[in-house]
């Protein structure tokens, strides 16, 4: 069958985690698979960063093809341990991603941004 | 049915089966995986709808792989059974577990969204659960179609 890669192999299940420092903004970001068994790897990226004192994190899921409720879930624990004066955001588009964070309401509740600049321009950095 | 293969029935329409899948994570991943594989090669699917389709039957598969058998000791199995017939997507998954029931201690704003998600995806969705395990059906109407009352989501 004549496909891409990412949409027929076995590799399609997995997740690779980036952070990148704007300042003091954290921008994590994931790509692939987000669900029960590769969410801890974005929340354990997303703990560290909050031990380096961001002002503002930002979790980007541009390049993420399935986002799961597991994943979901990661996003609004971080947002709620994050402490309020943490600026904090969530960059998605598309029916994988920001389409499901929207049908159960988590779009206001995590901070939804369509791109990376429109969320540092946001937050500050 | 025995074997883990990708089956066809052209007599009454595509079925993509798999039976006694143990109920962990990693084969929660990779039959949702495989589904989609069967999924994609249906026809032409809309984008949106086909990553619908896929995300609910990740949460079924998720709900039963994470809590279906809490409290037996070890995993037990999903059975998954999805029929296309014309233009609806009929996808049934069953375990022989109990879910674990919410309680106010169980229940946080980072968890839970599984089953209403698969209510906003799917056109319409049952849950039966007994003492014998929980059946999740979903079903999928002019599933080739973009969903005509989703024009602010659409797009995502």
């Amino acid at each position: 069958m004549d496909e891409q890669g990412t949409a027929t192999t076995a590799a399609n299940t997995g997740c690779v985690i980036n952070e990148e420092w704007f300042g003091r903004t954290a921008v994590i970001s994931a790509s692939g698979v987000v669900d029960m068994l590769t969410s801890p790897q974005l929340e354990t990226s997303i703990a560290a960063s909050l031990t380096k004192s961001p002002t503002a994190i930002i979790v980007d899921l541009s390049d993420v093809d399935f986002l799961a409720s597991a994943g979901m879930g990661v996003l609004v624990a971080a947002r709620d341990k994050a402490s309020s004066d943490i600026g904090f955001g969530v960059v998605a588009s598309g029916p994988a991603t920001s389409r499901p964070l929207k049908l159960v309401g988590l779009a206001d509740i995590v901070g939804l941004y369509a791109t990376l600049e429109e969320a540092r321009a946001a937050l500050g950095e | 049915m025995t074997t883990p293969s990708y089956q066809s029935s052209p007599a009454d329409g595509d079925r993509f089966i798999r039976n006694d899948v143990v109920a962990d994570a990693h084969n929660a991943a990779r039959v949702r995986d495989e589904f989609a594989t069967w999924l994609r090669a249906s026809g032409d699917l809309d984008r949106v709808r086909f990553s619908d389709v896929v995300l609910a039957v990740n949460e079924a598969l998720a709900n039963t792989a994470e809590f279906a058998y809490l409290h037996a000791g070890a995993p037990g199995t999903i059975d998954l059974e999805a029929v296309r017939a014309g233009d609806t997507l009929t996808i049934t998954i069953a375990d022989q577990g109990r879910w674990r029931e919410s309680t106010p201690a169980t229940q946080s704003r980072s968890r839970g969204r599984g089953i209403p998600l698969m209510r906003a995806l799917a056109d319409d969705l049952t849950i039966d659960s007994s003492p014998l395990g929980t059946t999740v059906c979903l079903r999928f109407e002019q599933f080739h179609a973009a969903r005509q009352d989703d024009a602010d989501f659409a797009l995502g």
